[in-house]
């Protein structure tokens, strides 16, 4: 499959990357050069430049947008949103059917709503962001995909994390864990968003929390297991044990 | 009261200005230049003070999220989200206790027409303007209703007279609602 990569230099980049070269062929881009070398062809592209994720995409058989910007007020903004509006415009002048989009879980229960209160939280509760400029510009990115699959056939897949761990250097109470999955791990479901027959997931705009078991009961990866297939790792227990 | 009112270029700001100033002190306030008789004052609803100063001292804003002429999709949709967050986010700040936004009853218009569809109905916009930037906006306000930073009335308007349209604003300036929505007229079909 051929996979255009958006934001593919950030930090979950790589790593999606590397987890997919062996079976697809990648085209990457970011805004900014990759620290590292990355399998596929890298393009160097502002994800807000309309014209240029239409021209990126051509060719192109899925859509993974891994872009995001968290602090800065304006270009929050420009990636989030604006972004996502431009990628599901791609997708429709292309015709591409497949497209992964990713966010944080902020996006659905925002950290002062939801999060403060209740347990078992799963991603298919009414989005409540708040008005965090992270999660309100990446919510207004996820609503932006849902009306496009309402009126094209589309399939959006959006994955939601929150923190990314590296198991070898994690240590006991370093953070709070109220969600958190190691990024090869991570990387790991988007070859199943690849693989997945379109046709079997319950409609075309489904989210999923992506994360390893966690004791605390906080959130649930239930249905990233059960429609995707996905495998959480015990490669994170030791934030809690 | 002080009003504020955005899009100032738009016909239906202007004609909101001429109403409400009978009775209230209203600043109408757009992001490019306009001719106005009004008290005018340009801003770019950026992320920086004179926002702040915009909505500073201000009862009510009424938001009419138009498009400037000839402004592209990417920019009215930028215009819908950030702009309005940051007119609210200033408005929190400065203590502005209301917020009206002027919507569009469109957004309900795929509902078969023999529907009585309600404000308690989901929204169905488009993949373009004005339905999905009139909703993206809605979503924004939604946000800061839910945290309880300032009060929001929604107004999604159709086909309706000036008059009925009058008296929806006149009724929203009085509301207590920590988010309000209300259908003013019918919808085109």
């Amino acid at each position: 499959m051929k996979v255009l990569i958006l934001g593919g230099a950030g930090m979950l980049g790589p790593y999606v990357a590397r987890e997919l070269a062996d079976r697809h062929t990648l085209r990457i881009t970011d805004v900014k050069e990759p620290a590292e070398e990355l399998p596929g062809d890298f393009l160097h592209l502002d994800v807000s430049d309309l014209d240029a994720v239409v021209e990126a995409a051509e060719g192109m058989d899925a859509i993974v947008n891994l872009s995001v910007l968290r602090r800065d007020r304006q270009i929050a903004w420009d990636v989030s949103t604006r972004g996502c509006y431009n990628m599901m415009q791609a997708a429709v002048t292309h015709g591409i059917r497949r497209v992964i989009n990713t966010g944080p879980h902020l996006t659905v229960a925002g950290r002062n709503i939801t999060e403060c209160f209740d347990f078992g939280i799963g991603p298919d509760i009414p989005p409540q962001s708040g008005t965090y400029i992270y999660a309100i510009t990446k919510a207004m990115g996820q609503e932006i995909c849902r009306v496009f699959t309402l009126h094209h056939d589309i399939s959006v897949q959006t994955y939601l994390f929150c923190h990314f761990v590296d198991p070898q250097s994690s240590r006991l109470g370093n953070k709070r864990v109220p969600y958190a999955v190691s990024w090869e791990n991570a990387a790991e479901a988007f070859t199943l968003g690849l693989d997945i027959d379109l046709e079997a997931l319950p409609s075309r705009c489904e989210v999923f929390y992506v994360f390893a078991d966690m004791p605390h009961g906080k959130y649930s990866n239930e249905k990233a297991k059960r429609i995707l297939g996905f495998q959480p790792r015990r490669d994170v227990e030791l934030l809690w044990t | 009261m002080k009003i504020l009112i955005t899009s100032g270029a738009s016909e239906r700001s202007a004609a909101l200005a001429d109403h409400l100033t009978r009775e209230h002190e209203v600043r109408l306030t757009e992001r490019a230049p306009v001719n106005s008789a009004h008290n005018f004052v340009q801003c770019a609803l950026g992320h920086d003070r004179a926002t702040n100063m915009l909505a500073s001292g201000m009862d009510v804003i009424v938001h009419a999220v138009d498009p400037l002429p000839g402004e592209d999709v990417s920019a009215q949709i930028d215009a819908a989200t950030r702009c309005t967050y940051n007119l609210l986010l200033a408005a929190a700040d400065e203590d502005v206790p209301l917020v009206i936004l002027l919507s569009t009853l469109e957004l309900m218009a795929d509902y078969p027409a023999a529907y009585r569809v309600s404000e308690t109905w989901r929204p169905l916009p488009h993949t373009q303007p004005p339905t999905l930037s009139k909703h993206l906006a809605e979503q924004v306000c939604r946000e800061f209703a839910r945290e309880r930073k300032l009060r929001v009335v929604v107004l999604r308007w159709g086909e309706a007279s000036d008059t009925t349209v009058f008296e929806a604003v006149d009724n929203a300036l009085t509301s207590v609602e920590d988010w309000a929505i209300t259908h003013v007229g019918e919808i085109e079909r």
